[in-house]
């Protein structure tokens, strides 16, 4: 990697004032240094946000929860009662990468890292993600890739976290110059659906300051189906949550993962699920309403059969 | 804090004296001084001042001695410990925190080397493989390797250690399944796995042969 200078800075808005053009922010720097290591960015300066006071906190509420966004996902996993209130979180967190990666990763940086498309994170290649003309993934290798998009881009979200926290309907506190905005999940990622060059909706110089989750009387669960059965990236993950009245689904949420450049989510599958008991043929019906319009391409066809099966899966789950 | 007097073991202290001549430049004082150092550069550190990207003063704690070197702020903790500290059992192998042949404890908890940048790494305990021998005396799991003939070529085999002996401080009596899961960023290209289980489990207590079945293969079928 190409040298560069390091600040550490002490408070949000000294953060603010030192990230310049060709600064960028540093969390637990497992996906900034491997993209710097591959010559993919090149800042002048590194600007250390883990100090600032509050931002590693984990700050429990009877309303709602508050996560920095530099608490550990190590951190996440181990906490007993984010395990027993936040099922999907725990789930999805205890899937992040190996224990060494999750000692030292961030909420915030497993909210914002980037695209892992195989021709995004070559050096060699200039694909329409970094600003060139073609999606060599389209008419190329794609078994990893989307089977919904609104661009041409069809590299995949893969944050975990993301999937987990759009089910649970949590809320992202971003630093957005002056002032502290609030987004849904959906609202984090909304960029990345229509303009192939975004990972996210975060402009240069936004930050993830903390993570908001509501605390529902319901149930929540995560899963997700890998080639390999630890520390590999989702094929297609699936999360879901839902608040029961009598047994009957009162509202729902059903995110996918890895199958889309956002979490994906259908408001018509969601609503299918109010009033009912949860049972397999619901499942599938939901499914199918999620999987309605999927586009496979040569290679990731198999997503939409793996998919159904988890939707299923993660859906029956929560009926416990 | 290794103390010259103490170390009667021959192969030891000839460690530690190619280890002190290797470092050259490097101060290593008493233990005060020490932790003031480490106390300084945190501070400038932490001040709010842009260092770089020339070489800096940093302070390591390394296997409980407190070793200085001047590093850019690029430089990983592994390449740190390779090319600066000289101890060379943390391997670099995909240098992209995939592999965990770099793994080494920081504070106890297994991480990446090659995903941190040294100077980050200042104010933690650093334990590689080096540090995990006491006294000429290999640790538990360090003996139940060499008893249940844990490796091939050798290149994984510091980062498992440095896995399994984590994770048998937090949970001293894992199952197989637990080892897995402990060992699941770390990679054996010679697929010594099976003997890996073994050996972690032989170090917690378990009585083991070379029979013992940890993976069950007709599961996998």
């Amino acid at each position: 990697m190409k040298a560069f200078q390091y600040v550490t800075a002490q408070s949000v808005d000294s953060a603010r004032d030192w990230l310049g053009p060709r600064a960028s922010y540093l969390a637990g720097g497992n996906d900034l240094l491997a993209r710097m290591k591959e010559y993919l960015a090149d800042p002048d300066l590194l600007v250390n946000v883990k100090s600032i006071p509050g931002l590693a906190d984990i700050e429990p509420g009877d309303g709602h929860w508050t996560l920095g966004a530099q608490v550990t996902i190590a951190r996440i996993e181990q906490d007993p009662q984010i395990r027993k209130l936040f099922p999907a979180l725990h789930e999805a967190a205890a899937e992040v990468g190996s224990l060494q990666i999750r000692n030292v990763a961030t909420l915030g940086g497993n909210l914002a890292q980037h695209s892992r498309c195989w021709y995004y994170r070559h050096r060699d290649v200039v694909c329409l993600k970094k600003k060139g003309p073609t999606c060599f993934a389209r008419l190329g290798e794609n078994k990893f890739h989307s089977l919904f998009t609104g661009n041409p881009c069809i590299s995949t979200v893969v944050s975990n976290l993301s999937i987990a926290l759009a089910a649970l309907g949590a809320v992202v506190l971003v630093q957005q110059g002056k002032q502290t905005v609030r987004w849904s999940i959906a609202d984090l990622y909304a960029k990345a659906w229509d303009n192939p060059i975004a990972h996210h909706s975060l402009a240069h110089g936004d930050l993830i300051l903390k993570v908001e989750i509501p605390v529902e009387p319901g149930r929540s669960a995560y899963g997700q189906i890998s080639e390999k059965g630890a520390f590999d990236w989702a094929l297609v993950s699936c999360a879901a949550a839902a608040v029961f009245d009598d047994g009957r689904v009162k509202q729902a949420r059903i995110v996918l993962g890895a199958v889309a450049p956002v979490p994906y989510q259908v408001e018509a599958a969601n609503d299918l699920l109010k009033g009912k008991k949860i049972d397999e043929p619901l499942a599938a019906r939901a499914a199918d309403r999620l999987l309605a319009g999927a586009e496979p391409l040569e290679h990731n066809g198999y997503k939409i059969p793996m998919a159904r099966a988890l939707i299923q899966r993660t859906l029956l789950k929560l009926m416990g | 804090m290794m103390d010259s007097k103490s170390s009667g073991n021959d192969l030891l202290s000839l460690t530690r004296r190619n280890f002190l001549k290797t470092l050259g430049t490097t101060a290593v004082g008493t233990a005060a001084t020490q932790v003031e150092s480490v106390a300084a550069e945190l501070q400038k550190l932490n001040a709010e001042t842009i260092v770089g990207p020339a070489p800096i003063p940093i302070v390591l704690q390394v296997n409980g001695q407190a070793i200085s070197i001047e590093v850019e702020p690029r430089v990983t903790l592994l390449d740190a410990l390779r090319n600066h500290v000289h101890l060379t059992g943390a391997k670099e192998v995909c240098d992209r925190g995939t592999c965990g042949a770099c793994t080494v404890l920081l504070d106890g908890q297994p991480i990446y080397a090659c995903m941190m940048l040294a100077l980050e790494a200042q104010g933690h305990a650093i334990t590689t493989v080096e540090g995990l021998a006491h006294e000429g005396q290999l640790n538990p799991v360090q003996q139940a390797f060499v008893e249940c003939d844990a490796m091939m070529c050798g290149y994984c085999t510091p980062g498992f250690l440095l896995s399994i002996t984590a994770l048998l401080k937090r949970r001293p009596h894992p199952d197989a399944d637990e080892v897995k899961h402990a060992c699941a960023g770390n990679l054996c290209r010679c697929g010594t796995h099976p003997r890996i289980i073994q050996a972690a489990l032989k170090a917690s207590g378990v009585s083991v042969t070379s029979q013992t079945e940890v993976i069950r293969y007709a599961d996998l079928a």
